[in-house]
């Protein structure tokens, strides 16, 4: 009886004291969703860390009255798992606005439940088109809510289609998407620019993420009697990264341009395909921030903030801090109250490390830049194809 | 196009065989489904990518690194199949048989958590003793460095266990034990010790398979051995499970089906995991207990 007395007494104190170290009662919170495990978690990371640096960087310069955090929640790239983080942050009245989700599979779900609540989501990396598209449907229940300050699907596999047209001069293509809502649109997009322009898509075909061998595949694209000139990849860089291994393992490198997305262009690519990466095509959105002016002091502080080898710079990091700095901005103004921020939100006119971001009435920016890189395995950069 | 596809489908095949192995093994001799078996793989392929981690110099290119990657994953893939049986199956082995079963399916959720939490929850980068280029064959088929040394290390594996198993008095005593572990152990059969060698073979075969599998497509991961494991299972029953040649034939049958599938039916990339599993039912309801049987006991 009396260890149980005593064991309660303990429970109850840890419990004190662990709320005593939790987030202070009266802090106004940003929420970050992105991926921070699995695959794609070095990307969440990555995001993660901008959103932090965001926040810290206006709690330092005291331009709010209150003390604001950045709490980070896992969607583990898992449109189920992204519901469930959806339903946990409305249910936290301290939240104010929402960084995320960085994959479109999560986007689109959880974008529906933020809409329930509602409270203002700016996704720094979901490209497809339908994740803002479904605020226009009749059937969407609630105010929009879905805002992004990258640019989507339809830029970036249009971009690629005149790059390989025009500038590689290929005019038959072999199609390869991993089945995802982002690799299958950016594919589409290419397929369906290529087209006008004049060129043929060879084949259309989808592989499953996990799957790690893809030889029979790549095979019968060589070996294809309308002999394709090169491949678009709609996906991320795990799969773009087994296929140039397994395109150089056939032979095929020499003869076939690789060209792919965003999602594909991560250092990680070179931990996966190693010098096998070289010479693969790579559109980013926007501007490299290595190259944009309004960046640089933004990569310095990044650099002196997080410093270590596993903590460099991830793609979409910029898109992060700029999407925290765009909800700082709306904060501002409405001060902490989601459904004022949310209403400031299409208002804004940010001027930032992007340059200018001004939404549209959909809820995506109209500053839509890409530009294309090219990998280069020896020093593990992608430089800007000019 | 028909021969680089036999190449594709034979070192996919030769790597599904070499887990089947593994499965088929411990259900011929337990009557008992090692789930935990795909963990097992992937712990064998990060201890080569620890050893490589401590040891660099000795793992830079060449024979000795490839050497060395192998002896370091097969050794622990072995000791920790050997200890996982010790720990988590034998006390349950008079138990029903679904017993063991679920705690496989346990050490397996344990083992993938641990080194989740522990070691790394992303990609990580194995080392490739090899080069990637590819030789052409007679016949037009490419074929790299790491798809020929793939298929010779798991025909040199699948002949040693066949020598094991059948010339030597350690494979006496498993072939006598998977007849009737009970009369063996009243035959002066140590049943114990031939159990945990058992689960070392085993263990090893898939540590070898981890390397390969790992080297294969240059990465690691927490999760590396889900698929291969449940693809390589498949391919034990599709073969006959218990049976040593059936998770052979089935192995590289269910190879040769995924990579068909792939290459030659429209769209097929995306329906070959569904094609194969088709294949695989047909057949069962053919042959319930494979297309070479359980093993059946020996009449002398």
């Amino acid at each position: 009886m009396r260890a149980r007395t005593l064991a309660a007494a303990g429970a109850w104190i840890l419990a004190a004291a662990l709320s005593a170290c939790g987030p202070r009662d009266h802090s106004v919170i940003i929420a970050v969703a992105a991926p921070l495990t699995g695959d794609t978690g070095a990307e969440g990371q990555g995001i993660k860390r901008a959103v932090i640096m965001a926040v810290e960087e206006a709690n330092a310069s005291h331009r709010f009255p209150y003390h604001i955090e950045a709490k980070p929640f896992d969607d583990r790239a898992d449109p189920k798992e992204a519901v469930n983080v959806a339903n946990l942050i409305i249910s936290d009245p301290r939240i104010v606005a929402v960084v995320g989700h960085y994959t479109s599979g999560c986007s689109i779900p959880a974008a529906k439940v933020y809409a329930r609540a509602p409270i203002a989501m700016i996704s720094p990396g979901a490209t497809t088109p339908e994740v803002t598209l479904q605020q226009t449907s009749p059937d969407w229940i609630g105010p929009r809510v879905v805002f992004r300050d990258v640019a989507t699907d339809d830029v970036q596999g249009a971009a690629a289609a005149r790059f390989v047209y025009s500038r590689l001069g290929l005019r038959r293509m072999a199609l390869v998407h991993d089945k995802t809502p982002y690799g299958q649109g950016i594919a589409e997009q290419f397929q369906k620019t290529f087209q006008e322009l004049g060129g043929t898509v060879t084949s259309f075909d989808g592989i499953s993420i996990g799957d790690r061998d893809f030889k029979a595949l790549l095979t019968k694209i060589k070996d294809d009697s309308s002999r394709p000139q090169g491949i678009y990849f709609g996906g991320l860089y795990t799969e773009a990264g087994l296929i140039l291994v397994q395109m150089r393992e056939l032979g095929m490198k020499k003869n076939l341009a690789f060209v792919s997305d965003d999602g594909a262009q991560s250092p990680v690519l070179y931990e996966i395909a190693g010098d096998a990466a070289d010479g693969a095509y790579l559109t980013t959105i926007g501007v490299p921030v290595e190259q944009l002016p309004s960046a640089r002091d933004f990569l310095a502080r990044y650099k002196k903030r997080w410093t270590g080898a596993s903590e460099d710079i991830k793609p979409f990091d910029h898109f992060g801090y700029e999407a925290a700095n765009i909800v700082l901005d709306a904060l501002a103004k409405s001060g902490p109250d989601r459904e004022k921020l949310l209403a400031v939100l299409p208002t804004i006119r940010h001027k930032g490390i992007l340059g200018e971001t001004v939404f549209d009435d959909k809820g995506d920016t109209l500053n839509k830049i890409v530009t294309m890189t090219r990998a280069h395995a020896k020093d593990r950069s992608f430089p800007t194809v000019k | 196009m028909l021969a680089q596809q036999i190449v594709n489908g034979l070192s996919l095949g030769a790597i599904y065989a070499l887990i089947a192995l593994g499965y088929t093994l411990v259900y011929g001799i337990l009557a008992m489904i090692n789930f935990a078996h795909s963990e097992v793989l992937m712990m064998g392929s990060f201890a080569a990518l620890g050893a490589a981690a401590l040891a660099p110099s000795m793992f830079g290119t060449g024979v000795l690194a490839l050497a060395g990657l192998f002896a370091a994953s097969m050794l622990a893939a072995g000791a920790l199949n050997a200890t996982i049986e010790r720990l988590a199956y034998r006390p349950l082995r008079r138990h029903s048989r679904l017993t063991p079963l679920i705690s496989a399916i346990g050490v397996s959720i344990i083992l993938q958590n641990a080194v989740f939490l522990w070691v790394s929850d992303q990609s990580l980068a194995f080392p490739q003793p090899l080069s990637g280029d590819a030789f052409t064959l007679p016949g037009g088929a490419q074929i790299s460095a790491l798809q020929a040394l793939t298929l010779a290390a798991a025909l040199a594996l699948m002949v040693l266990l066949h020598l094991f198993v059948e010339k030597t008095r350690m494979g006496r005593a498993m072939r006598a034990c998977a007849d009737d572990l009970e009369a063996a152990g009243l035959m002066g059969v140590d049943a114990d010790v031939v159990i945990a060698v058992t689960f070392f073979v085993g263990g090893a075969l898939g540590g070898a398979a981890g390397v390969l599998y790992s080297m294969s497509y240059g990465s690691t991961k927490y999760n590396l051995g889900f698929l291969p494991g449940a693809k390589a299972f498949t391919a034990a029953v599709l073969g006959g499970i218990g049976n040593v040649r059936g998770a052979v034939l089935g192995g590289f049958l269910l190879g040769f089906l995924e990579v068909l599938s792939a290459g030659y039916i429209p769209n097929g990339a995306q329906w070959r995991d569904v094609i194969a599993f088709s294949v695989l039912i047909l057949v069962l309801l053919a042959r319930p207990s494979g297309l070479l049987g359980e093993r059946v006991a020996e009449k002398v």
